[in-house]
C-alpha cells in the first residue's frame, strides 16, 4: 500500500476522527477490535494472551529479579552495567523495549531518576507496563526541571551532597535503576532481596529501600 | 516539530498522583487496547518513529486531555487511515466496508508465547567515523527538523559533554518519513543550572541522548 507522511493530511485525518468516532473509549476500542476482526487483521484470542502476558508474566518482579541478582553476583552486575540487553538475556527477559538496556547504579553519593519527557518510552521487558503517573503531562514536564521536588512527593529526600542524574529516554536507550542494596539486608538470599525492590525504585522515584518501610510489590 | 509533547520543562503542571493504586491498567478498555495493538496484523510499514510524529499530530488540546491508550487509539486510527488499511466511517461503525485481498490469518494466540521475546534493535553499521568523543563540549542546535525531532526544546542551543556514544542508530527525523538513515548516537550531559534559570544543586545533570547531527562543537 502506498504510504505518505505528510503533517498536513494526518491532521485532517485526526479532527475526522475526533468528530466521528464513539464518544467513550470503551466503545472506541470496541469498534476498532470489531473492524479489526471483521477483516480478519486480529484474532481475539491473541489480545486476550497479549493482556495475560502483560497482567501476570511481565512485570516489575522481573526487574526486581534482575536488581536481585545484580546484589548478589558481582560479575552479573558487572555485565548488567556494561550491556544492559545481553545480561537480562541470560534470565529470559529480553523483548519489547530491551534492545538497548541502559542499567545506571545508585550509589552513596549519586541518584538517578529516568523521564521520557516526549513519549512514554519504558523498559517493558523488564518493567511491564508504566505507570499512568510516568506518562502524566506532569511527570514528564517536571522530571528534567524540578527532580528533586518529584521525588519529595515521592517521600524521597535527597541530601544536597548527592548528585541527582535524569536519564531523559530520548533514543531507542530504555533506562533502568539499579538501587543500592540496602543496609541490614547481609545474608539475604535473592528471592528475599528482590522482595524488596519496588517499580518505583527501578524507575528512580524510590531510593530507600531498607526494609519494612517499603510494601514488597 | 514545537509540539504540545515537548512537555520537559513545561511549568505550571500539579503533584504527581503518587498514590496511584499499582496495577498495570486502570480499566478494561485499556488493557484491551495494549493487547489489539500487540496482536493486530501490520499491513503497512509503521515505525516506531511514525508513530510517534502521528501521535504528536493529535490536536494539542486532546494531547494533554484525552487517556493515554485512547491517545494510542486515536494514533492507530490515523495510521490506518492515512494507509489505506480502513475507513474513518469504518472505524466509527466497527463494520468493515471492504476486504483488504490477500492476507494471511492474523496472529494466533499461540505465538506470543515466543513473541514477548521479540527484541527490535535500532543500531546499524557505523560509515563513517563519529565526529564527536567522550569528553567532548557539545551545544544542541537550535533547531532540527521540522518535523519528528528527538531534540527537545528544553535542551536546545544549550552546552554539554559527551558522556558516552553508542555507535550508529536510525535516525528519528527521517524514519518518521519512511526513510532509513543512521547516525551516531551520543549520551550528552548538561548541567541543571545550564538548562534552568532557577537550578541551584550544582552538580545535578540531565542526560540525553542525541544524535550527531542534533549537536555542535562547543
Amino acid at each position: 500500500m502506498a504510504e505518505d507522511h505528510d503533517p498536513h493530511k494526518i491532521q485532517a485525518i485526526h479532527r475526522d476522527l475526533h468528530s466521528h468516532l464513539p464518544p467513550e473509549p470503551a466503545l472506541r476500542v470496541k469498534a476498532l477490535e470489531s473492524l479489526l476482526v471483521e477483516k480478519g487483521l486480529l484474532d481475539p484470542r491473541t489480545v486476550d494472551a497479549w493482556i495475560a502476558v502483560f497482567t501476570e508474566e511481565i512485570g516489575p518482579k522481573r526487574g526486581a529479579t534482575v536488581v536481585a541478582k545484580a546484589w548478589t553476583d558481582p560479575a552479573f552486575k558487572e555485565r548488567l552495567l556494561t550491556d544492559g540487553t545481553t545480561a537480562i538475556t541470560e534470565l529470559g527477559f529480553e523483548g519489547w523495549a530491551g534492545g538497548h538496556l541502559k542499567v545506571v547504579e545508585n550509589t552513596p553519593s549519586v541518584h538517578n531518576l529516568v523521564v521520557c519527557t516526549l513519549c512514554s518510552c519504558y523498559p517493558h521487558s523488564v518493567l511491564g507496563i508504566p505507570p499512568n503517573w510516568y506518562k502524566t503531562a506532569a511527570y514528564r514536564a517536571r522530571a528534567v526541571r524540578d527532580p528533586r521536588g518529584v521525588l519529595a512527593e515521592f517521600g524521597e529526600a535527597v541530601p544536597a551532597e548527592v548528585e541527582v542524574r535524569v536519564w531523559d529516554s530520548t533514543s531507542e536507550l530504555r533506562y533502568m535503576v539499579l538501587p543500592e542494596r540496602p543496609a541490614g539486608t547481609e545474608g539475604w538470599d535473592q528471592a528475599a532481596l528482590a522482595g524488596l525492590v519496588t517499580r518505583n525504585a527501578m524507575i528512580g522515584t524510590d531510593r530507600d529501600l531498607t526494609p519494612r518501610t517499603r510494601e514488597p510489590i | 516539530m514545537d509540539g504540545i509533547h515537548d512537555l520537559g520543562g513545561k511549568q505550571g503542571f500539579g503533584p504527581i498522583d503518587v498514590g496511584e493504586k499499582d496495577e498495570p491498567f486502570h480499566a478494561a478498555w485499556e488493557a484491551r487496547l495494549l493487547g489489539i495493538v500487540r496482536a493486530m496484523t501490520r499491513v503497512a510499514p509503521w515505525s516506531i518513529d511514525w508513530f510517534r510524529y502521528v501521535r504528536e499530530l493529535i490536536d494539542p488540546v486532546d494531547y494533554l486531555t484525552r487517556p493515554y491508550y485512547d491517545q494510542w487509539l486515536q494514533t492507530y486510527a490515523a495510521m490506518m487511515v492515512n494507509s489505506g488499511v480502513a475507513t474513518v466511517d469504518e472505524l466509527a461503525s466497527g463494520k468493515s466496508a471492504a476486504a483488504i485481498p490477500d492476507l494471511a490469518p492474523p496472529t494466533p494466540p499461540s505465538a506470543v508465547a515466543a513473541a514477548i521475546r521479540n527484541t527490535t534493535r535500532f543500531d546499524r553499521e557505523l560509515l563513517a567515523p563519529p565526529r564527536f568523543a567522550v569528553g567532548d563540549a557539545v551545544r544542541a542546535r537550535p533547531h532540527t527538523s521540522a518535523g519528528h525531532t528527538r531534540l527537545p526544546q528544553y535542551a536546545r542551543g544549550c552546552r554539554g559533554t559527551v558522556t558516552a556514544f553508542h555507535g550508529a542508530h536510525v535516525l528519528p527525523d527521517v524514519s518518521a518519513l519512511g526513510e532509513e538513515r543512521a547516525e551516531p548516537l551520543y549520551t550528552v550531559a548538561f548541567a541543571a543550572a545550564e538548562l534552568w534559570p532557577e537550578a541551584t544543586a550544582p552538580r545535578d545533570r540531565v542526560h540525553l541522548d542525541l544524535w550527531e547531527s542534533y549537536l555542535e562543537s562547543a
